[in-house]
Formats: structure tokens, C-alpha cells, sequence
């Protein structure tokens, strides 16, 4: 069986060169600035970013909200106490234009995909379990959803689990040669003959 | 009798802000040197060092910024950040393979795991006796191996340096009939934190950044960061020298323009970088194979939950290999489980409560990961002009490779599975997870080819080689058997380029071990190389 080929449950075909490029963003999952604070606030309340767009931003919030409800499992809240999305904007303001420019793509595709299965309503426009839904049929998708999907959720997880505020729910130690004492050895020694 | 002072720690590297800083300096200068090395990791450190010791003028230049291993963090995400090749997201032209490197003072044997493998005499022998390469027949290069084995304090690694994630691959083996063994590691006095990729921060791993640098700046060697070479300088068919760019790390702006003059240029940036910078160079490549036969030594990782915790992420990252299956099919396991960041990479890991739930049992986790030896198929080019192009990497794997691969993922599975695995969670775009061994093929099935199998497997590649191969015909080959290129006298390559097939091996101890040969050779050449004799 060839599941690339296959129709997505909930979702109209994509196409597919818009895809192959935007997926170039699979390196941004990688990527991010330390952790700062969120971004200013716009007289509306909404964060204001300097490497995102208000829409962007949005997407991106949203996007965080729903893959890591995380104050429903004791976790420190992935919008609100952990800036997920000011890094993303760290990383974004440190990326070529070329890569720049598919990170806009891949939000604008991410954020309309929705139209055509969802009621003409965007992502951000979604609720809480549509939102959820249309997630997981992306990321159950064909391989151009799959990429980009997995492209944005790398995205979103990376800067939240870089934090260390999020490690001891994981029971993760996080850093240890300074609490253990470790000293330092300095160079190695010419070696002898 | 020359006085030689290793620094005691750090090192003197002369950085864009200390070139910012000095008015002496405009925004354009030349430098002289007899050996310029392009590259400060495995092989480059080592050129470096050869060369020096041999009383040679050496200059390395690094693109990528000097971050002393003082100021590790023990953070992967800032690390990532700072010292990674585009800060971990270099990526093949289709964006679904990642090519981990490190950019910075010490290459990737900064952020490496410190494995070390030496390729089987069978390997050699046949480059030796079926490619005609006489340096690498097994009675000359092994003599090589020890003596960098014996600078890279590699030894195998001993019972405390297994951890539970280890433990977990032992038990499968051992109930499954596979051969398993420590691993060889370049570390002195392993502190075990598990923080190999973000670098050590209390200098035990045996890195270029503690070892041949150091060394090389002792026997007088000096070494600029932030300095990236844009092309080397080629006339009537001899190197001269180089061009590069020195960049705040930081703004990426210029500070200045540079010229080196050099008598011998050595490019050691790695299977990727050199073979960009040789193409920007408009070297005269007659074999027509610059930048092809790109070996990506490609893996993928299989995470699976037991029911016990067992913190597999303490510990040694890398405890353990199973060698059953290098010599027969190319297979390389290596079991390892780091940062929680880390996870993100090994597969498509669930949306909302479901990734929490994966994410909470982190401490529960084991990792093995899977690489198999590909068919060198691979290619990098740079494209348009030398200052402002752009490069491509373009792999992705064939049927074969693929369906190798995901065989290479079912293996491991079979190994979590007989060692009490609860669940095993596959390597890939999809959301995929077997409950049993009796899942498992069904799972698998559900990984398909598709296009170019692009966005199926998840893979990455951190061992990339072949871009240059050695050889001993100028129109098969990019170098010759000296690690010089063909038709520009001078010029050497001192990387992974220059294996000449795809290996099954990890290549850090033998790209270190051509590395000093090539360097041994250059200075057995010296009264034909250089002006002094």
C-alpha cells in the first residue's frame, strides 16, 4: 500500500510544489534564539514580534496552543510562561531571506489549508477540537502535509522543550557538570613519542 | 631547540572582534604563511599540527566562531543556536534529510558523540589492491590509525560508561543471538553527564578544541575564527593562497576583506564544505566527480518505553554497538538517547495530549540508532557566482537505500522488543508506533517509497564523505593517492572528501588518520612545496 498517494481524511489535495519548498523549513525545527521575553504588546493585547507578522504571530500561537496544552498536565504554560513563540521569532530574525521567505509561505498555506474542509474558516478561526483535528489529518496526510506539518510541530516543540523551566515535569536533569563539581581538565597534553 | 608552550586552557584565536578592534587593520589585508589550513576539525587540526611540529608556518582559518569549551552550557538548544552549521538545519535540497555539523573552532568534533571506528582491514584492502591506492593497504595506514588512537585517548568504553539505555540494547542482543561491544570513544575520564552534543564543557571529550589545536598553536601555529575562505587562488595550475571574508558572528556583518598568500593550501571543511569552496574556486576538475559521490552514511533512530524508568539519557551518550551486521550488510547500531530537544528529529511525535504523554516518558525512553553504508550517490554543488550563491545538497535515498534503512529500523525495533520494550516508536513523517513485535511489520508496511522517498523515513545524516575522492586516475578521481588535487599543484584536500567509496564506518578516526598522512606527505614534499625548502 502507497499511503503517499492517498486522499486525507477531512482535507482537499494540496498541491505540491508550494510544498517541496516551504518543507526547506524542517531546519528552522532545529533552530532558535535563547529564551526571551514575549514580544511587545500591541494596544489590543496581542504580541507584538519584530521578525513575525501580527498574522504570523497568530498562527503560530495558535499552532502552540493546541499541539502543547501543557498547564492541563502541570507543565508551564507553552504561551504564557515559556515564550515558544519569541523564540521562534529569535530564530526567524537570524534566517537567510530565502529561508525567511518559506517560513511565510509555509504559515500562509498553513493557515488557509483549513478553507477547503473546515467551513471556509482559517486555522486560527478554528476551536479548540477542530483545530486539534485538523492538526492530526495533516500530520496522517500526503507527504507534502506530512512535511510541512512535521516542519511547523518541530517548529513549535523544539523552542518549548529547550527551555529549562519545562525539564523537571520530564524528571530531566538538565545540566550537571557545575552541581556535580566536575573540574575542568584544560588541554590535553602534547603526546609522547 | 624551540620552546613549545601548549596553553594550559583555551586557546589564542584571533576573532572578527579582535580584528574589529585593531586599527591597524582596514577593511582589506594580507596576510603570508607557508601552509594555510581551511577548516579547524579532524583533519584540518590535525594538518595543522603535523605541520607545525614539522616547523612549518601554519595559519588555520575557521568560518565559524571560537566558543571556548568553557562556556558550554550543557543547553543543546543554545548550542544549536551558536556553534551548529545554520544553527542545525542544514538540510539536502528536498528539506526532509538533516546534515548535523559543527561551524565553529574545532569542526564537529566539538558537538560529536566520540565514536571512533576503524573501517575493517577488508576495506582497505580492497582500496589498496582493487583501486590501487598502495597508501591505504592496511600494513601502512593501521601503524597511522594506532599512533591517532594513542593521541585520541580512544579506548573501549568500560562498564561505567554503559547506561541503561545500553543495558536495553544488550539484553535485545543477547536474547536476539546479534554480537554487540562497547564502543570505542575518544574521551579522557568521562564525567558522564550525557551532554556530548552540547559540547564538553569540562574538556574530557578528546576534541580538535583540547588536542591538535592546542598543539599546533604550541609548536607556533596560529588560528583566525570568523574567517571564511570564498575561493583559493589558482595560477599556471599552483595554489597561491586564498580569499576570504572575515565576519562578525554575531551581525553578520564584514569587518574585512582578506588575502592570505600561501605556498600550501590545505581544505579541510568537511565533505560538504570543501567541495563548495573547490567549485567556487573553478578548479580545473577533469574527472568531472568534484562535489559527487556523496556518501551520507544516512541513520534513523527507534525510541522505545519501558515500563521501568530508567533514565537513558544519563550516562555516556553512546555506550554501546551491535556489530553483527557491518561487515555482511553495512549496518551500523549505536545506542543513544540525549536532549529532550533531541526527540524532535526521531519522528512525528503526536499533536496536544498525545505529545505531552510521548514527552513524559522521556524517562522511560531507550534509543538505538540505525545506519546503514548508501551508494555514494549523492551530490553537492554550489551554485552562482562565488560571493553570493547558494549551495545545494542533494540526496535522497534510492528503493534500495530506503527499504535498507527501514530494515536497518525494523532490526532495532527487534531488539527493543526482545529486551521488554513496551512500545517502540518508528522513525517518520507519520505518527507511527508499534505496541508488539507482532505490530511491528504492519507498522512498518505503513512507510512507503512514495516519491523520491521524500518525508517517509525520518532521516539524518552526521557522516557525509566522497566529495573529493582519492584515486590514482586524474579523470576517475579529484585527488590523487597524496590527498593533492589534481592539475593544481599545492592544494590538498585533508577531509572526509576523500574516501574514496562509501564505508560503513564512523569516519572521525580515519579522517583524522588520511589527515596526517596527508600532512606526513606534504612535509616529506617539502623542497618541492615550499620556497625555503
Amino acid at each position: 500500500m502507497n499511503n503517499n498517494n492517498l486522499p486525507t481524511a477531512g482535507l482537499e489535495p494540496l498541491t505540491r510544489r508550494g510544498f517541496l519548498r516551504a518543507a526547506t523549513l524542517t531546519g528552522m525545527a532545529l533552530t532558535a534564539g535563547c529564551a526571551s521575553l514575549g514580544g511587545r504588546r500591541a494596544p489590543d493585547g496581542e504580541a507584538v514580534y519584530a521578525h513575525l507578522s501580527e498574522e504570523e504571530a497568530r498562527v503560530l500561537t495558535r499552532l502552540t496552543e493546541i499541539l502543547l496544552p501543557t498547564e492541563q498536565f502541570g507543565l508551564p504554560s507553552s504561551t504564557r510562561e515559556v515564550p515558544t513563540v519569541a523564540n521562534i521569532n529569535d530564530m526567524a530574525g537570524d534566517m537567510a531571506p530565502q529561508t525567511r521567505d518559506l517560513m511565510a509561505m509555509v504559515l500562509w498555506i498553513f493557515e488557509r489549508r483549513p478553507m477547503a474542509s473546515f467551513r471556509f474558516s482559517r486555522f486560527t478561526r478554528l476551536d479548540d477540537e477542530e483545530a486539534l483535528r485538523y492538526v492530526r489529518a495533516m500530520q496522517a496526510g500526503t507527504f507534502f502535509e506530512r512535511g510541512l506539518m512535521t516542519t511547523l510541530h518541530t517548529a513549535v516543540c523544539v523552542n518549548y522543550w529547550r527551555d529549562s523551566r519545562t525539564w523537571p515535569g520530564l524528571d530531566y536533569h538538565g545540566p550537571v557538570t557545575g552541581i556535580w563539581g566536575v573540574r575542568r581538565l584544560g588541554n590535553a597534553p602534547l603526546p609522547t613519542a | 631547540m624551540r620552546a613549545i608552550n601548549i596553553p594550559r586552557d583555551g586557546l589564542p584565536v584571533t576573532t572578527a572582534r579582535d580584528m574589529a578592534r585593531d586599527d591597524s587593520i582596514s577593511g582589506r589585508f594580507t596576510l603570508k604563511t607557508e601552509v594555510v589550513v581551511i577548516g579547524s576539525g579532524a583533519g584540518g587540526s590535525m594538518v595543522a599540527w603535523e605541520l607545525a611540529r614539522a616547523g612549518r608556518q601554519v595559519l588555520v582559518v575557521e568560518a565559524g566562531p571560537y566558543h571556548p569549551s568553557s562556556a558550554f552550557t550543557e543547553h543543546l538548544g543554545d548550542t544549536m543556536t551558536e556553534i551548529y552549521r545554520e544553527q542545525a538545519a542544514q538540510l539536502n535540497s528536498t528539506a526532509d534529510v538533516l546534515f548535523p555539523e559543527g561551524a565553529c573552532v574545532g569542526g564537529s568534533t566539538v558537538i560529536g558523540a566520540c565514536v571512533m571506528q576503524q573501517p575493517p582491514d577488508s576495506v582497505f584492502r580492497r582500496w589498496s589492491e582493487e583501486l590501487g591506492l598502495k597508501n591505504l593497504a592496511p600494513q601502512v595506514i593501521k601503524p597511522l590509525f594506532d599512533e591517532v588512537g594513542r593521541e585520541q585517548y580512544v579506548h573501549l568504553n568500560e562498564a561505567h560508561e554503559i547506561n541503561t539505555t545500553a543495558h536495553k540494547v544488550i539484553q535485545g542482543c543477547e536474547r536476539m543471538g546479534f554480537s554487540w561491544k562497547p564502543v570505542s570513544r575518544n574521551v579522557r575520564q568521562c564525567a558522564l553527564t550525557g551532554h556530548c552534543l552540547a559540547g564538553c564543557p569540562s574538556d574530557r571529550k578528546m576534541s580538535a578544541l583540547v588536542t591538535h589545536l592546542p598543539w599546533a598553536v604550541g609548536h607556533g601555529a596560529r588560528v583566525m575564527a570568523d574567517t571564511e575562505v570564498t575561493r583559493v587562488l589558482i595560477r599556471n595550475g599552483r595554489a597561491y593562497g586564498v580569499e576570504a571574508v572575515v565576519r562578525d558572528p554575531r551581525t553578520r556583518q564584514k569587518v574585512a576583506d582578506l588575502r592570505i598568500d600561501a605556498e600550501v593550501v590545505v581544505a579541510a571543511g568537511g565533505a560538504i564544505q570543501t567541495p563548495l569552496l573547490l567549485q567556487r574556486s573553478e578548479i580545473p576538475d577533469a574527472s568531472g566527480q568534484l562535489g559527487k559521490n556523496l556518501a551520507v552514511q544516512p541513520f534513523v533512530q527507534v525510541l522505545a518505553r519501558f515500563r521501568e524508568e530508567l533514565h537513558g539519557f544519563r550516562g555516556a551518550l553512546v555506550g554501546v554497538e551491535i556489530d553483527e551486521f557491518i561487515e555482511t550488510d553495512g549496518y551500523m547500531f549505536f545506542s543513544a538517547l540525549a536532549e529532550p530537544e533531541q526527540l524532535m528529529i526521531q519522528g512525528n511525535q503526536g499533536a496536544g495530549p498525545d505529545h505531552i504523554n510521548f514527552m513524559k516518558s522521556y524517562k522511560h525512553l531507550a534509543g538505538l540508532n540505525a545506519f546503514a553504508i548508501d551508494e555514494g550517490r549523492g551530490e553537492v554543488k554550489w551554485k552562482g557566482s562565488h560571493t553570493d550563491g547558494r549551495k545545494v545538497i542533494s540526496w535522497n535515498p534510492s528503493r534500495a537505500e530506503f527499504e535498507k534503512l527501514k530494515h536497518g529500523a525494523s532490526l532495532a525495533s527487534r531488539v527493543f522488543f526482545a529486551a521488554g520494550a513496551e512500545e517502540v516508536y518508528l522513525p517518520s513523517f507519520q505518527r507511527l508506533s508499534a505496541p508488539s513485535v507482532f505490530d511491528l511489520d504492519a507498522r512498518l508496511d505503513e512507510i512507503t517509497y512514495g516519491v523520491r522517498g521524500m518525508y517517509s523515513l525520518r532521516i539524518n545524516s552526521f557522516s557525509s564523505h566522497g566529495t573529493c575522492r582519492m584515486g590514482v586516475d586524474r579523470y576517475h578521481a579529484v585527488t590523487n593517492a597524496r590527498g593533492e588535487v589534481y592539475d593544481v599543484k599545492g592544494l590538498f584536500v585533508a577531509d572526509a572528501s576523500l574516501l574514496p567509496e562509501p564505508m560503513a564506518s564512523a569516519p572521525h578516526w580515519t579522517v583524522q588518520t588520511l589527515a596526517k598522512q596527508v600532512a606526513q606527505g606534504i612535509h616529506a614534499r617539502g623542497q618541492e612545496l615550499f620556497l625555503k625548502g
